[in-house]
Order: structure tokens, then sequence, then C-alpha cells
């Protein structure tokens, strides 16, 4: 599902994708909730125009002129127990809804996977 | 989609190659010889041109992938093959999804909040 | 009080129509559409869809009727009329290609059946302009917005009325415009309709989505952001790479059949143009 049949990365991309991939991996544990670095990582993803900008559309505590086109983001571990459906909602959410305005994000490769993996874990903590 | 060539397990090789070296913490250290990272490249763009035209034949062309190859481009003239490559794959992993999306979208009809 | 109930009557007329199960056509569409919109914001006559979101929201309103009292397009229409009145190289002008000119807005687009496609206003000046050996003129802005200025202020007040001739070219071209709108598209995967439909009225960060009913009616557009006039073909070159869409050349088939349904869908409200956009 989350990998394209794509051809796969060259040595030299895969190698420097997985640099970056455990440089950032780093600091979280596995088993211990996001540390308090990776769900700021995540805020900025969501915040930022060029990324995520989750505020276009949602209101989130704590961002300025938020838009109204989805749900305010509060409640987010009533709404979704499993933190996975989040995740496959921000992934693509046209799969549960085949006519949601969201943006594919992890389906049309607008936010990495590891982008993603963090903007999940700082939604689900609003 | 490519059945198993030569090529593809030259590229298996060079993937294994890369981990050993992140592995062992060498990441940084030149990790290809100039000619085939500059073949592999080439290959790629080539592949990501014609992704590119081919969602273009369906008008489903997104909007940043010429820009990518052109920067692609200019990367490669630089002698910057790894960058290079990496937008090329960019620009071709989105002429491909534009295909598919454009392919999704030709039957399409008023949607339910119209009715 | 006689107004609202016409605007009912209306209404439930567009209801009926829906209901019956008539063979879907562009007639269908129109009232489907419509319908949509004036269900969308009850209490918004027809005729207010000219004014995109000044028609739908107080304060936008407020600021919009503050700039139009010193409007930003009129030394522009001022600079399309002398344009109009021009002559030609030839001696000829834009009064011998088009008789009833100037104020010819609501005779575009239509289907032009000799050439098999739809002709728009700009095009037609452009191929006027040449018939007369003079270069054409650029489709986004400039000069062609200055002389389509001058052209919709003295169209202003004449209802929209494309017409889809029974002709099955024509129709497959309504049909594409139709399917083009209809389509997501880009890397953020929007069609025109999850924007200008689904979400007409809803915020978008600080900017209010505009209902596409009335979208094509006052174009061209002085637009704050622009800071100049601009044509309908460039608003929407703008709205295919904000869903990082790669934009199609402005009078390209794909936008001109687009500004054919776009239009055919505001048939009944007046035309407005020049408009004054944020």
């Amino acid at each position: 599902m989350r990998t394209a049949p794509f051809p796969p990365l060259s040595g030299m991309a895969l190698a420097s994708a997985m640099a970056l991939t455990a440089g950032l991996a780093a600091p979280l544990q596995a088993t211990a909730g996001p540390s308090a670095q990776a769900l700021e990582q995540g805020r900025k993803i969501a915040f930022t125009r060029k990324l995520g900008n989750c505020l276009a559309c949602h209101h989130i505590a704590g961002g300025t002129a938020a838009g109204n086109i989805g749900p305010p983001l509060v409640a987010m571990k009533q709404r979704y127990p499993n933190k996975a459906k989040l995740h496959a909602q921000i992934w693509d959410a046209t799969v549960a809804n085949p006519e949601t305005p969201m943006p594919p994000f992890g389906r049309h490769q607008i936010l990495t996977e590891r982008q993603i993996d963090l903007l999940t874990d700082y939604i689900w903590s609003l | 989609m490519n059945q198993e060539s030569p090529k593809m397990k030259t590229l298996s090789l060079f993937r294994a190659a890369g981990l050993a070296l992140v592995l062992t913490g060498l990441a940084n250290g030149p990790a290809l010889a100039g000619d085939s990272a500059q073949a592999q490249y080439e290959d790629m763009y080539q592949q990501a041109k014609a992704a590119q035209k081919r969602a273009a034949s369906v008008e489903g062309e997104w909007r940043d992938i010429g820009k990518f190859l052109k920067k692609a481009q200019a990367l490669a003239k630089k002698g910057d093959y790894e960058a290079a490559f990496k937008l090329a794959r960019k620009a071709y992993i989105q002429g491909k999804l534009g295909y598919t999306q454009a392919l999704s979208q030709q039957k399409v009809d008023w949607p339910s909040y119209f009715k | 009080m006689l107004k609202r109930i016409i605007t009912l009557a209306g209404t439930l007329g567009l209801c009926l129509s829906l209901a019956t199960p008539a063979q879907a056509g562009p007639k269908e569409d129109l009232a489907r559409f419509q319908h949509f919109y004036l269900k969308r914001f009850p209490g918004v006559p027809l005729k207010e869809f000219a004014n995109g979101v000044y028609a739908i929201d107080k304060v936008s309103r407020e600021n919009w009727e503050a700039i139009e009292e010193f409007p930003p397009y009129e030394p522009y229409v001022e600079e399309g009329k002398e344009m109009w009145n021009t002559p030609f190289k030839d001696g000829k002008g834009y009064k011998d290609c088009f008789p009833d000119g100037p104020a010819i807005k609501a005779d575009y687009p239509r289907w032009d059946a000799a050439s098999k496609r739809v002709l728009t206003l700009e095009l037609a000046i452009n191929e006027c302009r040449q018939a007369h050996g003079e270069k054409p003129l650029k489709y986004k802005k400039g000069p062609i917005a200055i002389l389509t200025a001058y052209i919709a202020w003295e169209s202003r007040g004449k209802p929209t009325h494309v017409v889809i001739p029974d002709d099955p070219d024509a129709r497959a071209a309504y049909e594409r415009g139709k399917r083009f709108w209809l389509a997501r598209r880009g890397q953020l995967n929007f069609s025109c309709a999850t924007c200008h439909a689904q979400n007409a009225g809803k915020h978008i960060r600080a900017d209010i989505l505009s209902p596409a009913l009335g979208h094509t009616t006052h174009f061209p557009v002085y637009r704050s952001k622009w800071g100049e006039l601009g044509t309908l073909h460039r608003r929407f070159t703008g709205c295919n790479k904000q869903v990082r869409a790669k934009p199609f050349k402005p009078q390209s088939e794909q936008y001109r059949d687009l500004e054919y349904f776009l239009t055919y869908m505001s048939n009944g409200i007046p035309l407005n143009g020049p408009g004054a956009r944020k």
C-alpha cells in the first residue's frame, strides 16, 4: 500500500535517505510517546504552508487564520482511538471517502513518509 | 514493471553497497564511480521525460515536473549526479501519479453533493 | 415580495425539473448546478451571484463596495475605448469585424460551427486583428484585458446566454469542459468543484472560497493581488497552479471548453464586467 511500484532508489539516493531517516529517528524511543522535539517538528509540518498546511482547512489550537473546510483538530485520540487510522487518513483520505476535499498527502507524495509519521504523532496529541 | 535486467542487478548491488556504507558510517564518502552515477542519472532522466510526456498526453501533468527536470539537468552539468538523480526520480514519480490520476478522472460525473 | 415569489417559483421549477427523469444534458446540468447554489445560499438571488464572494459574505462586501466607489478598472475602460476606436493600419477597425460592437460580450463564448470550436471573445478579437494585418495580442493581460474591459463595460446588464447547439461537436466540447471542471487534478487533487462547489463559502485560511455560479460574469477583472487587469484564462492558469497542476495555455482548447461550460452554467445572470476582486 505504502510503497508504490516505482523503481528502487539508487544506492546513493537510498544511502542518503537512510542516513537522513536514521538521523531524525534517533531521538525517538521505541515504546515511549514521541518526544517534545518530535512533536514540535510535527507541529511545524502542520503549520507550514508549503508542507502540511493543515491550517488551510482545519482549526488547530495555537494556529492563526485557520480555515473551516475540515473539522477542527481536537480530541483526536477520541476520534481516532487507533493511531494507524489517523495515519491512513492523512496518507490518503480518498480511501475512506472518495469525495473528500483532503489532499492525499502520502499517496501523492506531498509529504515524505517521515513527515507524515511526525505529523500523525503531532495531530494525535491534539 | 521491468524484468530483472543486468542493469537492475547492478542497481541492487549499488544499493547493497550504499547500505553497507551507511551502516559502517561512511555515508559521506564518494559512494560511486562517476561514470555509473552519470549513467544511472541519465537513465532516470529519460524515464522521467517519458513519464512527463505520458501524463501530459492525458492532460494530467503536475506543475513542478518540468522544474524538477530543469534543475536536475543543471545539477548533472555540475557533476552532482546524486542530487540530479533524486530530482529526476521525483519527476518520474510525479509523472506516473499524474497519469494515474488523470485516468481515474476520465469518467467523472456530478458528485453526490450535486444530487 | 413579488420578486421573492418569482425566485421561489423558479427554484421550485428547478426542483421539479430535477425530479423528472429527463435525459441528462446541458439543460439538466444547468438546473442542477444553479439549484445547488441557490439551496446552499438561501436568500441570495440568482443575479447576485455575479458578485462572487461579495454576494455571500457581508464583511467582504463592505470592503468591496468601498473599492467600487473609485473602481480600479475605470482608467482601463477609458483606455479600452481608445483602442476600440483606433483604426488598424489598413484603415479598418474593430467595428468592421464586430458590427454590433462594442456591447458584444454576451455573444461569447459560442460554438463556431464552421471552425468546429468554441469561439471566445479574445480569440475573435485576435482573428479580427490578424485579418487586418495586426499582430495578435497576448491572452492573459495587457491590451487584450484593456480592450475587453471596455467591451465588458458596454455589455453590462446583458444576461449571460450561452447556447449549446444541437450539434455533436458542440456537445462534445461542452462535455469536455464539464469534465475538466469536475476532474481532480494536480498534486493536491482538487477539482474546480472541490473548492467552488463542495466548499464554496467556506474559509481556506483567511480567504473565502467563491461560488462557481457567476464566476464568468465579471471578467476581465482587476485583482488587487495582481495590481492590474487579467482575463478569465489568466485566472484559470492561477487556479491550476494553486492545485499544483501544470496550467494549460490561455485560449487552449481545454480552457475554451471550460469557459464554454462554466459560462453556460451562469446563464441568466447579467454581465457585470469588468470587476474588482481581492
